[in-house]
């Protein structure tokens, strides 16, 4: 066996160029699996990582998901909010309200999305995983003060807004009390780009009395989903409607981002996989000129008393050699690309997560090259092997 | 012993039918050493891929030691061809990624034989032919005659009986084409049958007996 590898590594160094070619090709095909099914599994542990903790939380919307469409249905009463909090198993409930307003800073005027809720609970879902880059917190009696998003302070008006700046929303003045440092990658939408006021002020300033969702802690996690059902029929028989609420546990939408990641990472490997087929045409058509090339080889070597067995398994041998080859290069490829895009995704466009590598995807990857080299460098060695020796001979 | 039965062989070229082989009835004893002689075309070459178990006749058959090799499977034919035949070929057909060594040790590769033992018979094999300074060299670093001698080499590595040669001498200048007679005649003195095709006298002049062809037929 030593002896046949040896022989097998011969004719491959005979034809240095080109098996390096064909080694890049399959390479190029693990490469692209490993490096998108590694990015994938990474942005998925760091989106349900984070969500992990705050498995208590139920959040409530008037309205439902049809398809990936929010259709709002109208808003929550406060009898609603009063229905809740007398529910059993219930820890707290936060009435919050959103909707877009006139900011003025300096004479420049920008509509901004504006968030407003019970500044304890906000601060509980924000604060802590976002943290302040300067200032305070909101306080549940402010009435005039403001905490900004990251990119509200500074991407949105051409002077950077500090601590102490006023602002117009709505043609009403607000001190900025807070400025949010930069978000990670699941509190970026929610955090950098909004406004953040105490309930009281967000329904004044904007003028209405919509609580636009309710945000809902269970003290037992196991009861969430009961607890959830329960929500839903009870708000929905105070709007007289079947289907006017609709209440997500934090599992619920763990399992929906799940699903949209196995999606995600069959489209990614569905991509990959046309890359592979690729390369193992590109693996038979090395064999193929390989077996052309060495017609006469062959044929001697069946004259000095070779066994069509023996041609096949050097052949074979040569073509899965290379495929191994290709396999371990695109799985290094493939981890620095991993790396490398989530690092760019990182600076370039704000979604912080490190590529997860797993053993799994890397055996996988080697061995998917070992089947392609094999399949595709079958036909060739069939064909060697089968040569009339005094043909091949012949063969000049 | 080595004979033919009514050895046939038909190729056919597009309608026409060609005799290389027109019913050939041959006896060659253990020991002989034998020249085919004739123009080309004559089918010489292609009587010795017969008896070399190389190709396969259209009709009649080819015995080797009372084996009728024309009921034999591929994979039998290569066990005969390794165990009881050493070719030799006009263009010497070393394999050019191995070094000389390596190609007259590479019959015992497909024989099984361990590394060890393959190159230590191998290295006796090349010093037999006068090349133990040239063990490591390529065939592309080999003179003519020398190549030729790595292939003598080579086709004795099995120990076989029977020596086929096509044209041995018809690559190189007329001294080395004696000279590799010579190592033949020896070969012969050893006891094994040698059977060369050539169509130079002066080398089939070496043999013992002289068989002549045309047209696809034996005339002695």
């Amino acid at each position: 066996m030593r002896d046949k590898i040896l022989m097998a590594y011969r004719s491959i160094r005979e034809r240095r160029s080109r098996s390096i070619l064909t080694v890049l090709g399959i390479a190029v095909g693990i490469a692209a699996i490993v490096a998108l099914v590694s990015v994938g599994y990474g942005m998925e542990e760091a989106i349900t990582g984070e969500l992990t903790t705050f498995t208590d939380l139920i959040t409530v919307i008037p309205g439902k998901m049809v398809g990936a469409t929010y259709v709002e249905q109208g808003s929550f009463t406060d009898r609603d909010i009063k229905d809740l909090q007398r529910m059993g198993g219930i820890k707290a409930v936060t009435a919050m309200t959103y909707g877009a307003a006139e900011v003025e800073y300096r004479n420049q005027r920008r509509p901004i999305f504006i968030l407003g809720g019970d500044a304890e609970e906000l601060g509980g879902f924000y604060l802590d995983p976002v943290g302040l880059k300067e200032g305070r917190w909101l306080r549940t009696n402010d009435y005039k003060a403001c905490v900004i998003g990251n990119r509200v302070a500074t991407d949105f008006f051409t002077e950077e807004i500090r601590v102490n700046d006023k602002l117009l929303i709505n043609g009403e003045k607000f001190v900025v009390v807070g400025v949010f440092d930069k978000a990670s990658t699941l509190y970026a939408a929610d955090v950098d780009p909004h406004i953040f006021l105490t309930l009281r002020a967000a329904k004044d300033v904007m003028q209405t009395d919509e609580v636009k969702y309710l945000m809902v802690r269970v003290y037992t996690i196991d009861e969430a989903e009961a607890i959830a059902e329960e929500i839903e029929k009870r708000i929905n028989s105070n709007h007289g409607l079947d289907e006017f609420a609709t209440a997500m546990t934090m599992g619920s939408m763990l399992e929906q981002i799940g699903t949209v990641f196995r999606i995600l990472r069959g489209v990614l490997v569905g991509i990959a996989a046309i890359a592979l087929v690729i390369a193992s045409i590109g693996i038979m058509n090395t064999m193929l000129m390989s077996v052309m090339e060495r017609t006469h080889e062959i044929g001697v070597m069946k004259a000095i008393g070779a066994k069509s067995r023996d041609v096949l398994s050097l052949f074979l041998l040569e073509s899965s050699m290379v495929s191994l080859a290709g396999g371990v290069v695109g799985c290094v490829i493939g981890v620095l690309l991993a790396r490398i895009i989530s690092l760019i995704a990182g600076s370039a466009l704000g979604i912080e997560f490190v590529a997860s590598v797993k053993a799994v995807v890397l055996l996988g990857g080697i061995a998917v090259a070992m089947g392609v080299g094999v399949l595709s460098g079958f036909y060739p060695a069939r064909k060697a092997s089968k040569m009339s020796p005094v043909e091949a001979v012949r063969y000049e | 012993m080595i004979h033919t039965e009514h050895l046939t062989k038909i190729y056919r070229m597009g309608e026409a039918e060609v005799y290389a082989l027109h019913d050939v009835n041959l006896e060659i004893q253990d020991g002989e050493f034998v020249a085919i002689v004739g123009p080309s075309g004559s089918g010489k070459s292609t009587l010795l891929n017969m008896i070399g178990c190389l190709d396969k006749p259209t009709s009649g058959s080819v015995f080797i030691d009372g084996i009728d090799t024309a009921l034999l499977t591929d994979n039998e034919l290569a066990e005969i061809r390794r165990q009881k035949i050493g070719f030799i070929f006009q263009q010497f057909n070393l394999i050019h990624t191995l070094n000389a060594l390596e190609n007259v040790a590479l019959p015992l590769f497909f024989a099984g034989v361990g590394r060890e033992a393959r190159l230590k018979r191998a290295r006796e094999l090349l010093l037999n032919v006068g090349l133990e300074d040239r063990m490591y060299h390529k065939p592309s670093e080999l003179s003519g005659g020398e190549q030729q001698r790595v292939a003598i080499a080579r086709a004795l590595a099995n120990n076989p009986e029977i020596i086929i040669g096509d044209e041995p001498t018809g690559n190189v200048d007329s001294a080395t084409g004696h000279a590799i007679m010579a190592i033949l005649e020896g070969l012969n003195k050893e006891g094994r049958t040698i059977i060369v095709v050539t169509h130079d006298p002066e080398i089939a002049a070496h043999a013992g007996q002289t068989k002549r062809m045309r047209d696809g037929r034996v005339r002695d």
